[in-house]
């Protein structure tokens, strides 16, 4: 065995522990603490996507107790793209939130703030590389914990009905997803991916259990719906993203919904059975929900004023594209879903972070009238903004039009799917350019005079590591968009290694 | 990737402009210097002209970014890169040197010769392309890179027109967005081919889908080329832009989307694919309306540029409408078309901003003996109206003769005669929009309160001269190219074979 192999496993607890020694740090030390776990978390999940591209995907015994007993890790190329990205991601989220961290939480806190951010890490990492679906149920409920704890830590206005109008909704998912679990275990006698696979498949050819199948099936699929805000599940989505401190809204629409969505995907594919979930034509329902969720998201976030709540519209809109991808039932149509993953973490990321720099310089305050001309006064995050935006519209070049144009071609492949994706997707995309690029425009016309004086006209570049965190996310978007060749081929990879 | 020395020439017409632009835009000594400025900008626009004419001498093609697996971006230079190119940096450098009196009149001039500059660039790159994919990227640069010549006044007003246009643009690209994407799902490549590359086989079984889908890029396309029934934004935009940036939105960034048009059409879907369909039908109609219908609107117009703009909404669909017959005739009379349009609507947005910088007159009828103020510049407008009214021996006569001659060879049923009939109308409505201006300006009539349109101490105020030698150079233009078509049409000529 290869010592890298070791790595999924010391990723996890790296986080885990850095999580523990916060807790008894200031808050200075403790952000440095989670920095340290999430660079070297980063460089062992790149450990792990070198090691799977050459040798393929293995799994990992924990504790030495053999399969059917013992818990087990599986990487895989897709594991190892997809923490690594995760990793980035956050990085990058809490780099660029850092400052707005420090003022939105009282200082006796701040600490509180990076266990729960290495918390969160430990349990998508978890989510990503488990093989065992009752490890998945706890880290899925430890995610929600910290998901809960970075919203309610700001303890301003709205962000406390919030937490909890999201703890209950992620709550509801949670429950279907052990309800799920539960059948399915009491079928297949396995909580194991490999060994319940191959009893499903057993189950699937005698051709009994008919219907718990299906309620297994659909339960597991709209409980972490649910929990990744799939429309019309996504009451809690505007809200939360809405009222939390920058960095926990890039992180909770950049990763925490996403971190379901792979879930779900692994559990299609390593114990259900890519082909039976087809077959149960609950995909099709995700595929009409997708659907719904593009416009109604984008309808939302037309209506918006307030422009963080507009971005968390979007996400409503973002996610019904991802699950449109899974819905198309294709391989096509899957890779298109992950890589969409991937591009919208990274796009929705930047944009919550720019939207940061924009307000700062307007007297925080988040409306169009106020944010006009906040694209002078700092131009970085104008920049950034702009970049985010055109990449969510679709503009070529970016990562955001690679992302279209698979969801486009997987389309063609599966005819009786083709004309509603391809003219939602059209739709979907107009509705996109009306709110996003009038929100560049907003940020980049002038105030008129008579609003001038309302508030300070100086222009701040921002601190420095809010200008590293939008340059570093506007070249990883370009990397997306310019460099999408063999990210789409790594995924189709880790796709067939899942098999 | 490729061999950088051998591949410079298709490369550095678009880098140049984008550069000086950016310099201007950015860099701290040339934002604020208004000679430095206006030296880099003639230096760029000169030197653009010598490198987009050795490009077009040298022609070739390159690959210079492999999107996908099977998509690329690649330049590639063909006739109509040659047309579209040569007319867009020779318009671009007269325009340029008239705008630079022009916006000594108005403020930050600096950052709107930046903007000028980048647009110059992505054009030439929309021109250069070699498929649809690279056509689309620069097609959504120029249409974000002009977007800050609408804004440049910065009023209330000039925010909504941008945002008009904005709009009206992003939703016509993303409709032929949606036929991109099915083409590049069935076709094998996108690469533009005289002739077009899809065949009957690929399309059989999907025939519905397929015409839809390029009914959408038509219509989308269609929007940047004012047809109906995106064509709302542009009486709004043009105008509210100043005069040299009206002049060439309306004199060559519409053509881009003619030219969009022409390449999905001729070079990608092929026109045999097309005739006798519905989506010809279709599309003659809607150039037809958009014909009568801009001649209407400029006909009631009082406002001089706005009246100019809905003429271009009615020109420019005589183009859409030449090729919408799929006939060579009418095709090759579309193609010079683009180009005496071009020429004609410069000059005459030209001589529309010089009467404002002179006299400050905006409306139609305070035009009244504008003759005795500046005979030169009325001149000029004159003869130019005479030439899109279609006079000969002036060049707009020319290109309406092909148009008709075409349009009645074609076997498109009633449309045949029904089109010629309609460009004879709008040619009519065109005399009676732009003529009075010359009409009154020269003959004011009895009863003229001429001391209110011509003060004693002022007489005769022509534009500068770097301001009318432009106008001159466009309106020698319109009468030479009229006089002497033969050699531009046996190359027009040359292309519709190729095509058809």
């Amino acid at each position: 065995m290869s010592f890298v192999q070791n790595f999924p496993f010391f990723s996890i607890i790296i986080a885990m522990f850095s999580g523990i020694i916060s807790s008894v740090l200031s808050g200075k030390k403790a952000r440095n603490v989670t920095f340290g776990a999430i660079l070297i978390i980063l460089i062992l999940s790149a450990g792990v996507l070198h090691f799977c591209s050459g040798q393929g995907s293995y799994t990992y015994m924990m504790g030495h107790f053999p399969a059917p007993w013992g818990n087990e890790i599986r990487a895989g190329v897709l594991e190892g793209l997809t923490a690594v990205f995760f990793c980035l991601v956050m990085l990058l989220s809490v780099l660029g939130g850092m400052k707005h961290t420090e003022q939105d939480i009282e200082s006796s806190k701040h600490n509180l703030f990076y266990i729960m951010v290495d918390l969160m890490l430990s349990s998508l990492l978890a989510l990503i590389y488990t093989n065992d679906l009752f490890t998945a149920y706890v880290f899925v409920e430890i995610n929600t914990i910290a998901g809960c704890g970075m919203i309610l830590i700001r303890q301003k206005g709205r962000s406390l009905s919030s937490a909890i109008r999201y703890m209950i909704l992620s709550q509801l998912g949670s429950g279907l997803f052990l309800i799920g679990l539960s059948l399915l275990y009491d079928v297949t006698g396995h909580l194991l991916m490999s060994p319940a696979k191959e009893a499903v498949a057993v189950i699937e050819a005698a051709g009994t259990y008919g219907i718990p199948m299906l309620v297994i099936v659909a339960v597991i699929s709209v409980g972490l719906a649910i929990k990744s805000g799939l429309y019309p599940f996504h009451y809690w989505i505007p809200d939360t993203y809405g009222y939390a401190t920058p960095a926990a809204s890039a992180i909770l629409s950049g990763l925490v919904s996403k971190g379901y969505i792979f879930l779900l995907i692994k559990i299609f594919y390593r114990v259900l059975g890519q082909e039976n979930v087809i077959a149960s034509q609950i995909v099709n329902v995700l595929f009409v929900f997708g659907l719904a969720g593009m416009v109604m998201g984008s309808l939302h976030a037309i209506l918006e004023r307030d422009m963080r709540r507009m971005i968390a519209f979007s996400s409503v809109a973002q996610i019904g594209y991802i699950y449109m991808g899974i819905g198309l039932g294709t391989q096509a149509g899957m890779i298109a879903a992950i890589f969409h993953i991937f591009t919208h973490s990274a796009t929705k990321a930047l944009l919550f972070i720019s939207a940061v720099g924009l307000y700062e310089v307007s007297g925080d305050r988040k409306d169009y009238k106020s944010l006009r001309g906040s694209g002078y006064r700092n131009p970085l995050a104008g920049i950034g903004f702009g970049i985010g935006a055109l990449s969510m519209v679709g503009f070529p070049m970016l990562s955001g039009f690679i992302s279209k144009l698979l969801f486009a071609t997987s389309a063609l492949q599966s005819p009786s799917k083709m004309l509603p994706t391809l003219i939602v997707l059209a739709v979907s995309t107009v509705l996109n350019a009306v709110y996003f690029l009038r929100m560049v425009i907003t940020i980049y016309s002038i105030p008129r005079e008579k609003e001038k004086s309302m508030k300070e006209g100086e222009s701040l570049p921002g601190s420095w590591n809010l200008r590293l965190a939008i340059t570093c996310f506007i070249l990883l978007n370009l990397t997306l968009g310019l460099f999408s060749q063999p990210i789409v081929k790594a995924i189709g990879n880790g796709l067939a290694m899942f098999a | 990737m490729f061999n950088m020395e051998q591949h410079l020439h298709l490369i550095l017409p678009v880098i140049l402009p984008v550069a000086a632009g950016g310099a201007m835009l950015a860099g701290k000594p040339l934002k604020e210097n208004k000679r430095a400025g206006r030296v880099v900008l003639l230096l760029a626009l000169g030197l653009e002209l010598l490198l987009v004419a050795q490009a077009l001498m040298k022609g070739g093609g390159m690959v210079f970014w492999h999107l996908t697996g099977t998509m690329e971006l690649a330049f590639q230079i063909d006739e109509i890169s040659v047309l579209f190119a040569a007319l867009t940096s020779g318009i671009w450098l007269l325009v340029g040197i008239y705008g630079i009196s022009y916006m000594s009149f108005e403020h930050r001039e600096n950052q709107f010769f930046g903007w000028y500059l980048v647009v110059l660039g992505v054009l030439i790159g929309l021109d250069f392309s070699g498929n649809l994919l690279t056509m689309y990227v620069f097609y959504e640069l120029m249409t974000l890179t002009s977007l800050p010549l609408v804004l440049h006044e910065r009023t209330h007003q000039a925010v909504m027109a941008g945002l008009k246009y904005l709009f009206y643009s992003v939703a016509g690209a993303f409709l032929a967005l949606f036929g991109i994407f099915f083409l590049a799902g069935i076709a094998e490549s996108l690469t533009f081919v005289p002739g077009g590359t899809v065949t009957r086989e690929i399309i059989a079984g999907k025939e519905g889908l397929f015409l839809g889908a390029v009914v959408c890029m038509i219509i989308g396309f269609g929007a940047k080329a004012g047809m109906f029934p995106l064509h709302g934004w542009l009486p709004t935009a043009h105008p509210e832009a100043p005069a040299p940036a009206s002049a060439v939105l309306s004199g060559i960034i519409t053509k881009s989307g003619v030219l969009a048009v022409i390449r999905v059409v001729f070079y990608i879907v092929g026109p045999d694919n097309l005739r006798g369909t519905w989506v010809q039908n279709v599309w003659i109609l809607l150039s037809l309306l958009t014909v009568f219908m801009g001649s209407m609107l400029a006909y009631k117009e009082p406002m001089l540029k706005k009246r100019l703009a809905y003429s271009t909404v009615s020109q420019v669909s005589y183009i859409l409408f030449g090729l919408s017959v799929l006939n060579p005739v009418a095709f090759a009379g579309a193609l010079s078309h683009v180009m005496f349009h071009s020429l004609i609507k410069n000059a005459l947005f030209l001589c529309a901003g010089a009467v404002i910088v002179t006299t400050g007159r905006k409306q139609v009828n305070e035009m009244k003996g504008l003759g005795k103020i500046m005979p030169k510049a009325l001149l000029c407008y004159t003869i130019v109206s005479l030439g899109l009214i279609g006079i000969p021996p002036l060049c707009g006569f020319v290109s309406k003769w092909y148009l008709a001659a075409g349009a009645l060879a074609s076997d498109t049923g009633v449309w045949s005669f029904l089109g010629p009939a309609v460009l004879l109308i709008s040619a009519l409505l065109t005399a009676g929009y732009l003529l009075p201006v010359s009409l009154n300006g020269f003959f004011p009539g009895e009863d003229l309160p001429c001391g209110d349109c011509m003060p004693k101490e002022q007489g005769k105020k022509e534009p500068s001269l770097s301001m009318l030698v432009p106008i001159g150079i466009l309106t020698a233009g319109t009468l030479l190219s009229g006089i002497f078509p033969q050699s531009f049409f046996a190359m027009l000529t040359g292309i519709a074979e190729r095509v058809f």
